[in-house]
């Protein structure tokens, strides 16, 4: 195979653009398909402050590393979920990207500055981890780029996360979430201004960028994340991409381009009210936040656990109350997926 | 597997969706109709991602 550029010897295909690229010129290709979704997508201004969410993986690596060769002024931050060894793990290549090249990462550790971790939260949520996570991390995303005063929250959500999520938000008509699923949101109140620059890229195309650019990122998949139904969807989508090469791209774009606008409120935001948190005042439902709530149920949990083991009653917790909670967190203004966990 | 073998065919042999992974070959990315040699350590590095 020769480089679509230079004719030199290729070291990857991507067959939705029927091109080949050898190293210099993937890179420039990656480049360039950031740079146009920046640009059509209104992402991020010259001068904007960007404040990025990494996990240590390939995509929230490689979108930081993206945005500052494209002259951005871009932060890291990293949030510790207590996901046991996982979660150091993935801190230590985050804090290595970082210290590598003299940037700067703010980190938060969930245990430590908000009393519980990831299994403890899906335990007290009655939920599969994936939605604790996801709603810990918006929570914490949201608050970061809020008090940091940064412009712009970035995520590295790349094409195969978004294809996912519009194909599970499709199979079940959410109307709502199909509403709330664009590349880019714009501030509000309570909210920071969001993108995700990456998804005109394939996560096959970001790990790519990682290894030819010598990006070391966690290869491991997040313990918790084995089995969940996003997973399966990109099976799905990747099946479909193999015979039909451009598949998920269509899919995506074409949803966005024809029938995205259908779904949205003239705003781009949802039309529900939302009061203040009586705790720690972000945007919420009811009297306290989504996760102010599921702080108090993981705390109660911690609380419970000695004495259950030797008793025979039933979780406390109520199934339809942490639901509602989750409900609630997916209200906000931001699709349901933040990209990798920690 | 024994080689010579391209890395399409490998990929294929194991049933695995190229979309889905990398191969590497002694720590360099190779594409699809690369060959393989018996004495090439290659890595199959998988790209998707799950969290949520």
């Amino acid at each position: 195979m020769k480089c679509r550029v230079c004719r030199g010897p290729a070291v990857i295909d991507v067959r939705r653009h029927n091109a080949n690229f050898c190293g210099d010129h993937f890179v420039r290709h990656c480049q360039e398909q950031v740079r146009r979704a920046i640009d059509d997508f209104d992402m991020i201004n010259p001068g904007d402050r960007v404040l990025v969410a990494v996990s240590g993986g390939k995509d929230s690596l490689a979108v930081w590393d993206l945005l500052l060769g494209l002259g951005f002024e871009a932060d890291g931050l990293y949030i510790g979920l207590g996901i046991g060894d996982y979660s150091d793990t993935s801190g230590s290549y985050a804090r290595r990207f970082a210290e590598s090249r003299g940037l700067k990462l703010l980190e938060v550790d969930l245990p430590t500055d908000h009393g519980f971790d990831i299994p403890t939260g899906a335990k007290a949520a009655k939920r599969v981890p994936c939605s604790a996570c996801g709603l810990s991390k918006r929570y914490l995303f949201d608050r970061a780029a809020l008090e940091g005063n940064y412009d712009v929250l970035v995520t590295g959500h790349n094409l195969d996360d978004e294809a996912a999520v519009l194909f599970g938000n499709t199979l079940r008509w959410d109307v709502d979430y199909l509403g709330r699923q664009y590349p880019v949101l714009p501030s509000r109140s309570g909210f920071p201004k969001k993108a995700k620059p990456l998804v005109r890229l394939t996560e096959r195309e970001s790990a790519a960028y990682c290894l030819i650019t010598g990006i070391d990122y966690l290869v491991d998949e997040c313990p918790m994340a084995a089995g969940n139904r996003h997973l399966g969807y990109k099976e799905l989508l990747n099946d479909l991409e193999v015979r039909s090469p451009g598949a998920k791209a269509d899919f995506y774009f074409s949803y966005l381009r024809n029938a995205a606008s259908y779904f949205r409120s003239p705003e781009g935001a949802p039309t529900a009210e939302l009061g203040e948190c009586g705790r720690c005042g972000a945007p919420a439902q009811g009297e306290l936040c989504a996760f102010c709530r599921l702080q108090e149920r993981a705390a109660a949990v911690a609380v419970d656990a000695p004495r259950r083991r030797t008793a025979t009653t039933t979780d406390s917790v109520s199934a339809e109350t942490t639901t509602s909670d989750i409900a609630a967190s997916h209200e906000q203004h931001h699709d349901s997926y933040t990209g990798g966990s920690q | 597997m024994p080689g010579p073998v391209l890395v399409s065919v490998l990929v294929e042999r194991l049933d695995i969706n190229r979309e889905s992974v990398l191969v590497v070959r002694n720590g360099m990315l190779v594409p699809g109709d690369e060959r393989l040699e018996d004495t090439d350590e290659v890595e199959i590095r998988p790209v998707i991602s799950g969290g949520s």
